[in-house]
């Protein structure tokens, strides 16, 4: 089985402030989600459309504010269907900050771990290189 | 407050990958991004990072913002940007991250929801 991919950032809000984001269909459409469907009860829905990917599954657990588990997978995707794999997100408080920490589990294949592992420091590193292989117009 | 809430993120689809990559083909663009990714600045608080000046910056700006890498937005006389990250999509695609990307958009959201009220953190 593949390695879990974690991600992790800090925001500048308490956990109870951040948690509603991965409940709320109204904040999801904030970072996330093009359109957001979620009835956040274990065996609720967790649906999202994903710059264009239908992104579905069903939540786990649900311990706001510091515990979210969901499962996911992309509608139509044989290779990634909808509950193949898990999405843990834990939102651990830190003075009046949170540290939120996504550990994605189960995902099917090599390509798919990497593709969510990279970060943004490392995509403009990529990017960078890519581009100055490139002739200027 | 709460200036263009609802409605989600915007345009899409229209930045083609050759010239964002063409855009990006320039260490002080890059930095402008570097500088912006997390955060809304105006040009001269931009400008004030470079050695160059405000002229060449604000060329820059205007390639990236044609290329559909920043977003601007008006406050009075001051013109604010932003960047969008939709606008790499095309490349995105092909490098496939995800959620260190997400995780970003989501600070972003929340610290923008709930500004705090003394200093702000950073990174």
């Amino acid at each position: 089985m593949s390695e879990p991919v974690i991600a992790t950032v800090r925001i500048a809000a308490p956990p109870d402030v951040v948690f509603p984001y991965f409940t709320d269909p109204a904040l999801a459409v904030k970072w996330i989600a093009d359109a957001a469907l979620l009835d956040a009860r274990p065996g609720g829905t967790f649906s999202l459309d994903v710059r264009g990917n239908p992104a579905r599954g069903e939540y786990v657990e649900v311990d706001r504010p510091h515990r979210v588990v969901f499962t996911w997978g992309i509608e139509g995707r044989g290779d990634f269907p909808p509950g193949s794999s898990t999405v843990e997100v834990v939102l651990q408080p830190d003075g009046d900050e949170t540290v939120v920490t996504l550990t994605h589990r189960n995902l099917p294949t090599e390509e798919h771990r990497r593709s969510h592992r990279q970060g943004w420091g490392e995509f403009l590193g990529i990017l960078g290189e890519v581009a100055s292989a490139t002739p200027r117009a | 407050m709460s200036g263009s809430a609802g409605g989600g993120p915007g345009t899409t689809g229209t930045a083609d990958t050759d010239a964002v990559l063409r855009a990006l083909a320039d260490p002080h663009r890059r930095d402008i991004i570097r500088l912006i990714h997390d955060t809304e600045l105006p040009a001269g608080q931009i400008a004030q990072h470079f050695t160059l000046t405000q002229q060449a910056v604000s060329q820059h700006i205007t390639v990236l913002k044609k290329a559909g890498l920043l977003g601007e937005r008006r406050e009075g006389t001051r013109r604010l940007y932003r960047f969008h990250s939709d606008a790499l999509m095309p490349v995105r695609d092909l490098l496939e991250e995800f959620w260190p990307d997400a995780l970003q958009r989501l600070k972003r959201a929340v610290e923008r929801d709930h500004p705090k009220k003394k200093g702000a953190t950073r990174q």
